[in-house]
């Protein structure tokens, strides 16, 4: 089933999501993809072997951080965005991306189509550049659920892994698609305020 | 120079070492976490934590024994309550929201145990908690919505939009419904997260009636 977009605002490109750590990731990796040599050091050798080992202690922190799904207060998150990290695709040409996401052990999350209206659906909110376009996203069906406390209620829900495709144009070079996605979990016997992670894929076209 | 940058260098590398060193002593302790809480006899277990995935909180009831935290909120008749005018009354605070399945299966049960005991001297306030205190726009949407919701679950007792005035004092309740049972004296005498047996419900408010003796 496919879905229009929530476009919030305009983004600047410069702009890094700082809670994501795949946006730290990339940050880090263009830090260590320095090139030495235009560095202007008049040591070069040395002052490269230094600068390398900054971006490495560097990285070693930063990557940290993306490794874990922990948040600084221990907890873990609820859903969390697995990958792309990067994607190529053709430059000037409608593509498919598919975005990875889990739903934590014991928790199921509504589906993109809850069957009651008083339930909060899953949502992806894209933020809109550009010439780079997000056009759809396809929400897959949700699977059915039941309370044990309440058998004949049937929900549509995700639970594990599941895949969301997005439908997009990019323009030769690398841009960021940058994101939030909604959602409302619950586990056997209790529910959560909605939450909100934030998405983020280096989109390369080529 | 050139030693001292090689010598800065050697630093900053065992500075790195270290730093990896105990962040790895962190995630190996905290993978090494005890995975079983122990529960004295005749206590209930932990409710399940926010994050559903088995984190132990370290007090299920942090507001059991003490004084209901006190507040003054609106009613769907745009009329101000305080939890102060039900002194000398027992009271079930039933935080719940228009998306909660759990506690849609629960609020029929209120209405009854309400019924049943408020002759006692016993009432229930529900406390719809979702939070419209940054969005004065969304809040007639949001409380039609209560309304609504409310009508359609034959709720009989009265019913408070909540805010972030009452969820921080009474703990962030992250995870619904969330009962507090109060006792004639102000005291809260259960502190329940998640849907519970009819049963389980009815005995915290015959506790929370008795005055809270143990």
């Amino acid at each position: 089933m496919q879905a229009s977009l929530v476009i919030r605002r305009r983004f600047n490109r410069c702009v890094i999501l700082s809670d994501a750590p795949q946006a730290r990731s990339r940050r880090t990796s263009r830090v260590t993809g320095l090139d030495p040599r235009r560095s202007g050091f008049k040591l070069p050798a040395v002052a490269a072997a230094l600068v390398l080992l900054l971006a490495t202690a560097a990285s070693a922190q930063d990557f940290s951080g993306a490794d874990s799904t922990q948040s600084s207060t221990g907890a873990k998150s609820m859903v969390t965005f697995l990958f792309p990290e990067q994607v190529t695709i053709p430059a000037g040409k409608l593509a498919a991306v598919d975005l990875h996401f889990r739903v934590a052990d014991g928790l199921h999350i509504n589906s993109h189509t809850p069957r009651e209206k008083s339930l909060i659906p899953t949502n992806l909110a894209v933020v809109e550049q550009d010439g780079f376009k997000v056009s759809a996203v396809d929400f897959p069906p949700g699977a059915d659920y039941s309370f044990a406390f309440d058998p004949t209620q049937k929900l549509s829900v995700y639970t594990g892994d599941f895949v969301l495709r997005a439908h997009l144009t990019a323009p030769s070079g690398e841009h960021l698609l940058q994101g939030v996605l909604r959602y409302q979990a619950c586990n056997s016997n209790s529910c959560f305020p909605p939450k909100t992670i934030p998405v983020a894929v280096d989109v390369i076209g080529k | 120079m050139v030693a001292f940058v090689m010598i800065a260098a050697l630093g900053l590398m065992l500075w790195s070492g270290v730093k990896e060193y105990q962040r790895r002593q962190q995630q190996a302790a905290l993978q090494h976490a005890p995975q079983v809480v122990l529960v004295p006899e005749g206590q209930a277990p932990p409710a399940a934590t926010a994050d559903g995935a088995g984190a132990a909180e370290a007090d299920p009831q942090p507001l059991k024994g003490k004084p209901a935290p006190a507040f003054t909120l609106t009613d769907l008749n745009g009329e101000k309550v305080s939890l102060a005018d039900y002194k000398g009354k027992a009271v079930l605070l039933n935080f719940w929201a228009t998306w909660c399945g759990p506690c849609k299966v629960e609020i029929p049960w209120l209405v009854k145990l309400r019924d049943q005991y408020k002759a006692q001297g016993f009432e229930v306030l529900g406390i719809e908690s979702d939070n419209y205190d940054d969005d004065p726009k969304g809040l007639a949407a949001y409380k039609a919505g209560v309304v609504k919701s409310a009508t359609g679950l034959g709720i009989n007792y009265p019913v408070l939009l909540g805010g972030d005035t009452i969820s921080k004092p009474y703990g962030g309740l992250d995870g619904l419904p969330n009962s507090f049972y109060v006792d004639r004296n102000g005291v809260v005498t259960s502190q329940i997260v998640g849907l519970r047996d009819r049963d389980e419900i009815e005995a915290n408010i015959k506790k929370a009636i008795a005055g809270g003796g143990q």
